[in-house]
């Protein structure tokens, strides 16, 4: 096909008005059927509608057209339909090429006159490129029937549970100890007021013992290598020093545990303690217990007390073992599901509220453990307890604080967080519930009630006699030094009112957002994904692709792709779960065909384009030139995107994407440079 | 001061080692103001070696070169290490070379000659004649010693240094296994004043300086050759598909040509002078070099060539990186 005589077909759109309000068309389409190797030329008002399309397929098939220069919208939007129409008619589909004239033209220009010219040479210099472009052919790779999930909080458990269920293998990374994430540490969910371990905890228990669900908690992703379809990982499971098989999850070890109750728990967002052996929470799943390696006085010290440790002498089952080794495990899945969560925004950033300075300035999610049933308190919000966790005061004029850490480009997040109004609207209701003469007021910036069943929720919350202030507090500080006055001074103005109001308060609730975890470099590492201006992951398209990543065979769930509440988080998951129940389920999938190639007599093995992968794609491997051996550089064409960083490293010009070469981009400069 | 005795006992201990496929350094030219390189195989030839100021050529463009012939069937490569000396402006492309992973460290023994500078062959033509005889040069003073068809005459150091030597700031050099003589003090100071000076002219006076230039080239690519940092398997002024240049002589494709050579050389220039040194029309190309060596230290304060745990300026990507040259 590529042998014969370029016969190009260019088809200018009109895009509604969307391109012919601005561009001359009917010029456009004169200039190009003057253009040579133009054999057809014609204007249709939606070259994407069926109609156009099929004008396209019967020129192929009657003028015999074996180019097809489409100048409509950008690639990234319609060139996989013009695609499929080549394909459809019996020609290549890299046949075809895209003049942007929408985006890049008509949208941007208010001269008519002027984007008509520049049209015209967009066009030209598409027909430049249609006369060099190549054959390339799809290759096709079976796919692993497996997925491997990272994180097993909700969007996890959810994507986990629906792929599994859907009779398919998968295997659940989780980083701590216990799955359940960050909802499990929550008391009740806004709107509903359902009990967050009450919903969660059956999901926990399904996802532990699902037949076909493999479940590595206190584990960690260690290596990902391969490509869609074939992925392969190295999980490490981290020593817990305690035999899963045997424990049996009393609980006396930590009961006996030279250090009970001494360590802040994690899990109680420090305002509980912990043994070094523990259970993150009581309905932790699964139920065993685990060292802390770095608090255990027998790991870090080599010793623990005069007689040993006393957690293995009290275990009758034998579980507690210290030499026990972390273990390496590799898997082969073919679909990845990235669901890492998010980070509470640290209070501390914001030193204007004194979170480090106050014990009764606490963040929201200290809140939920300080009202939680389960938690150190057993749901009385009580503060200023002492170190046994004894004694403390019920505070009665309680403050929230909306936005700390969200919409503020002082430290660094100009995003909505998404939860924090409704859940300082309900936390605002567990605490008129549990304080009914309590003095609550909730400072707002706006408040953002947009879901289901939001609105009226915030409605009833003020209807129980919350004050809500519109005014962002510039400071919170204690009124005197006096230890047993807890009173402390909001500083603020009311934006209705435009009043300065200095109010008292004994206890302030900050309204943290969400953010990206702290470790996401290494995730971003390890998966090759790339971040949004925010910090959280991009998903490959905002509106029609919010769940896949630029890597095929990796998707998104859940807050790592941006603050969500549960429910929005719950349906991102199982969108993830379907998009990569497609691929587990079709069992084929095709891979891109405009990949990079290597030259590899002019490649020196330098490495660069393997450095600046951002896909992983490309290795240096050896090559015999007449028996020397030397090392070059070999791109895996089902990892390669076609995105050129390589291209743009290499020193020599060894290493380019087709459809992109040096020959095909340098006559459509020539054409563009060239003054008119 | 270098003792040619104790450089060549170090480069024969060297060459008698059996990891060791070959040395580059110096030897005594066949005539003229220039030492001509030599590439030893064996420690007999140690002999051979010399350093002095007419030691002006950079070996470490060597390294690069060596082709690789077919390895007869039954036998195996020669992977053993090649030795270099190396100037300190030499030990720059050295270093440069390494950070564009064209060998490894491993690969290659680095012997350091600490240098006090090198005489430039058209300012001693110039000052005493040409020859055709071998001319045996010697440093005293501030003074240059020649030999000359056997006859002993003077001239002062300061006119006779080549112009890199008069700016230069690492006589030392940057990389080295072993040094085969003392340190020596700095003297030069680079203020790139050459650039200042030309920069004085108004563009349609650069653009006739350079039109005039460009016309003499020969297109013999000399300064292709001999650049240390030329090294590709294929040179872009080769490639076919595109082709980039065209091959004729005329003022337009040789300026495409040399422009093409600064880009390529953008942060990557070590600043050896060879190009010029070798070139048979005389084009002032490092000119060109130097003005994008400054652009790029001023833009990116990168400076190529110093530290072997940079990353080469093109292939890295800082976000910081200044932009207003692009929009």
């Amino acid at each position: 096909m590529s042998s014969r005589r370029p016969k190009i077909g260019v088809y200018v759109c009109h895009c509604g008005i969307n391109i012919g309000s601005v561009v001359d068309v009917p010029a456009v389409v004169e200039y190009a059927s003057s253009l040579p190797g133009v054999a057809i030329a014609r204007e249709y008002t939606y070259m994407c509608s069926d109609p156009g399309q099929n004008l396209v397929k019967e020129d192929i098939k009657t003028s015999g057209l074996n180019r097809v220069i489409v100048a409509s919208c950008s690639p990234r939007m319609h060139e996989p339909t013009f695609r499929k129409t080549l394909k459809e008619a019996g020609l290549n589909p890299y046949f075809l090429e895209m003049a942007n004239i929408r985006e890049q033209c008509s949208w941007v220009h208010e001269d008519h006159a002027e984007a008509t010219e520049k049209a015209k040479k967009l066009v030209e210099a598409a027909v430049a490129k249609a006369l060099v472009l190549e054959a390339l052919e799809e290759k096709e790779v079976d796919v692993i029937p497996s997925c491997l999930v990272i994180g097993a909080g909700i969007a996890g458990i959810q994507a986990a549970l629906d792929i599994a269920d859907a009779g398919f293998k998968v295997y659940v990374v989780e980083k701590t100890p216990s799955v359940g994430g960050h909802m499990s540490q929550l008391d009740k969910t806004f709107p509903t007021l359902d009990c967050s371990a009450c919903i969660l905890t059956p999901k926990m228990v399904d996802v532990a013992n699902h037949p076909n669900i493999e479940l590595m908690t206190y584990s960690q992703v260690e290596a990902v290598e391969g490509y869609v379809g074939n992925f392969k990982a190295t999980i490490r499971k981290k020593a817990r020093y305690v035999d899963v098989s045997k424990c049996t999850g009393c609980g006396v070890c930590a009961e006996n545990c030279r250090l009970a109750g001494r360590i802040p728990s994690e899990f109680d967002e420090n305002i509980g303690m912990r043994s070094a052996i523990y259970l993150p929470f009581p309905q932790a799943v699964p139920a065993k217990y685990t060292i802390d390696p770095e608090r255990c006085l027998q790991l870090s010290k080599g010793k623990c007390g005069k007689e040993g440790p006393a957690c293995a002498e009290a275990c009758t089952a034998g579980a507690v073992n210290f030499e026990q080794e972390d273990e390496l495990v590799d898997i082969e899945c073919g679909t990845i599901i990235v669901a890492t969560g998010y980070d509470v925004f640290d209070a501390a950033r914001k030193p204007e509220y004194a979170w480090s300075d106050y014990a009764n300035v606490i963040t929201g999610l200290e809140f939920e453990r300080l009202v939680s049933a389960s938690g150190p308190t057993g749901g009385k919000p009580l503060l200023g307890r002492d170190k046994k966790g004894e004694g403390g005061y019920l505070p009665q004029k309680v403050a929230f604080i909306h936005c700390v850490g969200s919409r503020d480009k002082s430290v660094g997040n100009e995003y909505c967080s998404r939860v924090c109004c409704m859940y300082l609207a309900k936390q605002a209701h567990l605490i008129r519930d549990k304080l009914p003469e309590a003095d609550i007021t909730v400072y707002y910036m706006d408040v953002r009630a947009f879901g289901k069943g939001f609105e009226e929720f915030y409605d009833r919350v003020r209807r129980e006699g919350v004050r809500y202030v519109r005014g962002n507090p510039s400071e919170v500080f204690k009124k005197n030094a006096d230890p047993e006055d807890h009173t402390l001074i909001v500083k603020v103005e009311d934006t209705l009112t435009a009043q300065a109001l200095e109010a008292e308060h004994d206890m302030v609730v900050l309204g943290v957002g969400l953010e990206p975890r702290h470790d996401v470099r290494e995730i971003i590492d390890l998966f090759k994904l790339s971040q949004s201006t925010d910090g959280f992951f991009m998903e490959a398209h905002p509106k029609l692709r919010p769940v896949d990543t630029a890597s095929d065979g990796i998707f998104l769930a859940g807050c790592c792709q941006g603050p969500k509440d549960i429910p929005d988080t719950v349906a991102q998951a199982k969108g993830a779960a379907s998009s990569a129940l497609i691929l587990i389920a079709s069992g084929k999938v095709n891979v891109e065909a405009q990949v990079s190639f290597v030259t590899s007599s002019e490649c020196r093995g330098c490495g660069f384009c393997v450095e600046v992968c951002p896909f992983g794609a490309i290795e240096l491997v050896d090559e015999n030139r007449m028996g020397n051996i030397v090392k070059v550089a070999l791109v895996n064409e089902a990892l390669c995107k076609g995105c050129g960083s390589c291209a743009a490293a290499c020193l020599s010009g060894a290493i380019q994407p087709r459809s992109f070469k040096d020959e095909q981009i340098l006559p459509q400069i020539a054409v563009l440079g060239v003054r008119t | 001061m270098v003792d040619e005795t104790i450089l060549r006992e170090k480069a024969r201990e060297v060459l008698a080692r059996d990891d060791v496929r070959r040395l580059i350094g110096w030897k005594r030219g066949t005539y003229g103001y220039e030492s001509a390189p030599a590439v030893l195989k064996d420690a007999s030839q140690a002999d051979e070696l010399i350093f002095d100021p007419t030691c002006v050529q950079n070996p470490a463009s060597f390294i690069t070169l060596e082709e690789k012939l077919p390895v007869p069937r039954g036998q195996d490569p020669d992977t053993r290490k090649v030795a270099v000396l190396v100037k300190g402006c030499d030990s720059r492309a050295v270093v440069q070379q390494l950070v564009e992973k064209a060998y490894t460290r491993d690969g290659v023994i680095v012997l350091g000659v600490p240098c006090t500078g090198v005489v430039d062959r058209r300012k001693a033509q110039k000052m005493f004649g040409d020859t055709s005889e071998p001319v045996m040069i010697k440093e005293e003073g501030d003074k240059f010693v020649f030999i000359i068809d056997g006859e002993t005459r003077e001239g002062p150091r300061a006119e006779l240094l080549a112009d890199k030597c008069v700016r230069c700031r690492f006589p030392n050099p940057l990389v080295y296994d072993e040094l085969v003589a003392d340190e020596v003090a700095v003297w030069g100071a680079d203020e790139f004043a050459d650039v200042d000076e030309f920069e004085k002219m108004s563009p349609p006076e650069k653009w006739k300086f350079w039109e005039e230039q460009f016309s003499k080239c020969i297109r013999c690519y000399s300064c292709r050759n001999v650049c240390p940092m030329c090294y590709c398997l294929e040179c872009v002024v080769t490639k076919q598909k595109p082709q980039w240049t065209r091959r004729s002589t005329d003022v337009s494709e040789n300026t495409a040509y040399h422009i093409q050579r600064a880009w390529h050389l953008s942060g990557r220039c070590i600043e050896c002078g060879e190009c010029e040194r070798v070139c048979p029309v005389d084009i002032p190309i490092t000119t060109l070099n130097r003005k994008m060596t400054r652009d790029v230290k001023e833009l990116f304060s990168y400076e190529p060539g110093v530290d072997v745990e940079a990353e080469p300026l093109l292939s890295c990507y800082n976000p910081q990186d200044p932009e207003e040259y692009i929009m």
